[in-house]
């Protein structure tokens, strides 16, 4: 069957074969690297599920991306196929604020839709670092999350319910506009997560959340990763849940002062940004609480002056993890071992152990993240024309993925596994690996669906 | 069967990657490739998609090629061995090189810079769009981007070209556009400059920035020379000029011999001796990428027009400027893309402006090109609707 044909009959011109074209989907964030046969460009769920239908019928790999901003290959077509390029199929389709939902295609930018749902007084709060280009699509299939997480939760706690193309390209919804539902198996939670190896999400209805009136953003220093971990625990111990708790060390600090030297930002030690939301007096109080348990152990600790300090200091975080080569124009950060994950209780030593990592292979590192659920940020950053450097790094990375796995943790905590962590998923899930290859199995019996991710 | 799933076939690979579902992008053919560019350059990107949320051009055209990311990736791989063909120019020639990309990059990475060299080698290559050959042929032959052949100084009478000085501090670099698309902005630049010694080159030729936006760098270095021996003859120590793209080439391509100067600088500068009268209007204001964000002259312009009006501010402004999709040779390669671009920046225009102003021809010329209701003019017109 000639599949070009076959495809371009679906979408007509939005299909490329050029292998230009071709070598722009071989890729994203990540290391991992895969081309692609086609790339389409799909503009509707009955567009995507004859699409999926096609493949399904030549046993052709699908593999659906968003903006391409992932971090662990999960978008990359690592045994070709089709690849669905899901950023064309962007609309928000309806605002709902008497149910307190929007519903939106995969293709939708997270700035965009806040950006719309700002003049409601409501916002949709997972908010990854690279909220002004990843789709909530992409989200949704990582359960992506970001800074303020650790108060609202990821992206799973904001979907109700989700239109999916399966392997065979029948379509389903997940659930409904209820807010509960004691019917049957959650189908919603199942496909979040999946990395597109279930199904391809062409419609989400999201729960929003109201506005804070206001935010405040305590900056603490300390001599140490360490003992900025310590703080955060005694925050939380303390029974304060502030709406982003970020660490950012010294290396962070430094790079971020370089990338735009008029933030406002303590000048020595590690440092964690704790931010609280809510009303004007409520904001208030947790501060104040957060500056009274954290005082004894910071070097320096302080409320932001203004709304500007603030905004600025987090669009610069938001950036911080490419910003590397901006402090060593030889050195480029490379995404791997990013984003593993502890019990709270062991941040401390994970922030250790990272040190150390680093000092044993010899590379420097900047540690930053989201400190309040336990999500640390290792960025390592090499000289990429040095092949020494990109052997210690890859080690380095898998010794970091191990640790985390070591002391109760995850390889992933928000961007997901895809084919760049695969190989740890029998450490970390032992026999329930089989049960998720079961599932696998089960909706997509040939394999189709984003082959080659999730160790499955 | 190439389309066989192959269950967990992962593959991690560096830069140094050898073979990718069958496609060479090894460093096997590197060396028997003219293909070179500043590696750290291109290495610096991370593949972040910041650029992709800001690139004009993608936000048209859809495809990842058309985004700054894509076009780096692109780089990457002639760099790495793929062989250069037609097959990368829809991408590498697309990009209108505004940098906005550059002003957002976390990494601190240049592609505007890293496009042009990737140009200027596949040139070297013999890959180019036809677009790019007749512009080539135009500025090669006839000495400006459009073939004309008449004089470049039309727009003066033979007394008053009689009359220039042939020695000056001050020359007034006019520039392809003015001269031959809006020669009443060049009388009217020439009329407001000459109340300071300004002369013309007597036999000015195109700035270049065509052909070094587009790849043809020796053929630029020609016509460099040409115009380099032009303001020697005259002594001037400063270029003033009323086109953006002339301006950032003459000031950061040309040898640092004299001052380079825009026109809304040198406005901005002299504002009292012009005695510019209050006009009651409401005028909206665009950035040049060139005037802009190439060289952060944003304060200038915006001196000069509130000296003579009220300025009402575009929604996007400065360094978060858009594009008006005339540069770096998208106006003659892409034409339906490059007028896509300025319908979108018309649509920054803010409610209740009499004027567009702008200091660059290129600009007018698209942005008029796109319609709106709005009239675009040139700053120079403004301030000489305040002189009169």
């Amino acid at each position: 069957m000639d599949i070009t044909a076959e495809l371009r009959k679906i979408v007509g011109g939005r299909l490329s074969v050029s292998p230009s074209e071709l070598y722009c989907y071989s890729s994203d964030a990540s290391q991992v690297k895969g081309m692609p046969d086609y790339v389409v460009r799909p503009k509707s769920t009955d567009e995507v599920s004859r699409i999926v239908r096609l493949a399904y019928e030549n046993e052709i790999p699908v593999t659906a991306r968003g903006a391409g901003t992932g971090l662990a290959g999960g978008a990359v077509p690592v045994s070709g196929g089709i690849v669905l390029d899901m950023s064309g199929m962007n609309r928000i389709l309806e605002i709902d604020i008497d149910n307190i939902q929007v519903v939106v295609e995969p293709g939708i930018i997270q700035d965009a839709l806040n950006e719309a749902l700002k003049q409601y007084g409501f916002f949709f709060p997972p908010n990854p670092g690279s909220s002004a280009m990843c789709t909530i699509g992409g989200m949704i299939a990582y359960n992506a999350s970001g800074m303020r997480c650790v108060k609202y939760g990821t992206t799973r706690n904001y979907v109700r319910d989700l239109e999916v193309v399966l392997a065979d390209g029948t379509v389903i919804h997940t659930g409904s506009k209820m807010l509960k539902s004691a019917a049957g198996y959650d189908l919603t939670q199942l496909i979040i997560g999946s990395e597109g190896t279930l199904g391809i999400v062409t419609k989400a209805s999201l729960k929003i959340a109201p506005l804070p009136k206001t935010r405040k953003l305590v900056i603490a220093s300390f001599r140490s990763a360490e003992v900025a971990g310590q703080a955060v625990v005694k925050t939380f111990s303390n029974g304060v849940i502030p709406s982003a708790c970020e660490i950012l060390d010294r290396v962070s600090l430094q790079v971020l002062k370089r990338y735009d030297p008029k933030l406002v930002l303590p000048s020595e030690g590690d440092v964690i940004l704790f931010e609280v939301d809510g009303t004007e007096n409520s904001a208030h109080e947790a501060a104040e609480q957060i500056i009274e348990v954290c005082s004894p152990l910071a070097l320096s600790i302080k409320l932001a002056e203004s709304e500007k300090e603030m905004a600025d200091i987090w669009a610069a975080r938001k950036l911080v993890g490419a910003a590397v080569s901006r402090l060593d124009p030889t050195k480029t950060r490379i995404y791997v071992g990013e984003d593993v994950g502890v019990p709270i209780k062991k941040i401390p030593e994970l922030l250790r152990k990272a040190q150390e990592i680093s000092e044993k292979f010899n590379l420097p590192a900047m540690k930053y993240g989201h400190i309040g659920d336990g999500n640390l940020h290792l960025a390592l950053f090499i000289d990429v024309l040095n092949n020494d450097e990109w052997d210690r790094l890859n080690r380095a990375a898998d010794l970091v993925h191990r640790t985390a796995i070591e002391l109760g943790g995850t390889v992933s905590s928000e961007h997901g596994v895809g084919a760049a962590r695969a190989e740890y998923m029998q450490a970390q899930w032992g026999p329930a690996l089989e049960v998720m290859r079961a599932i696998k199995k089960a909706l997509d019996p040939k394999g189709i669906l984003n082959p080659g991710k999730l160790g499955l | 069967m190439k389309n066989e799933v192959k269950k967990n076939e992962v593959k991690k690979e560096t830069v140094r990657a050898e073979k990718v579902n069958g496609n060479e992008i090894g460093e096997k053919n590197s060396k028997e490739l003219p293909f070179e560019v500043d590696r750290r350059s291109v290495y610096k990107c991370v593949q972040c998609g910041t650029c992709r949320s800001v690139c004009p051009v993608f936000e048209v055209v859809g495809w990842e090629s058309a985004n700054t990311r894509g076009r780096m990736l692109i780089i990457k791989s002639l760099l790495e061995g793929r062989p250069p063909s037609e097959d990368v120019l829809p991408s590498l020639a697309s990009c209108t090189t505004c940098g906005i990309c550059a002003a957002k990059c976390p990494a601190g990475a240049n592609p505007p810079e890293v496009v042009e060299a990737a140009r200027a080698q596949l040139v070297k290559c013999g890959v180019t769009t036809e677009a790019q050959e007749k512009l080539k042929t135009a500025v090669t032959t006839s000495g400006n981007s459009f073939g004309e052949t008449k004089s470049r100084l039309h727009w003066l009478s033979d007394t008053e070209r009689s009359k220039l000085p042939e020695k000056s501090d001050y020359v007034y670099f006019v520039g392809c556009f003015d001269s031959y698309r809006y020669p009443e902005f060049a009388k009217k630049t020439f009329e407001v400059l000459q109340h300071f010694g300004v002369t013309l080159l007597s036999d000015e030729q195109c700035c270049a920035s065509p052909l070094l936006r587009t790849g043809f760098r020796e053929d630029a270095e020609k016509i460099m020379e040409h115009n380099l021996e032009r303001i020697r003859k005259v002594g001037a120590h400063t270029i003033i000029t009323g086109c953006a793209g002339c301006y950032t080439t003459l000031k950061n391509n040309y040898p640092d011999e004299f001052r380079v100067i825009s026109l809304p600088e040198f406005l901005a500068e002299h504002l009292e001796e012009l005695n510019l009268k209050r006009l009651d209007l409401t005028v909206t204001y665009h950035d040049p990428c060139h005037l802009g964000r190439h060289n952060r002259i944003y304060d200038a312009p915006r001196k000069v027009i509130q000296a003579i009006c009220t300025l009402k501010e575009m929604k996007n402004i400065k360094e978060n400027s858009r594009c008006c999709g005339g540069g770096g040779g998208v106006r003659i390669g892409y034409p339906d893309i490059s007028l896509e671009l300025a319908r979108n920046r018309l649509e920054d225009v803010p409610e209740a402006v009499d004027y567009i102003v702008t200091s660059c021809p290129l600009c007018v010329r698209n942005l008029r090109d796109a319609g709106g209701d709005i009239e675009i003019i040139d700053i120079v017109e403004l301030v000489a609707m305040a002189m009169e």
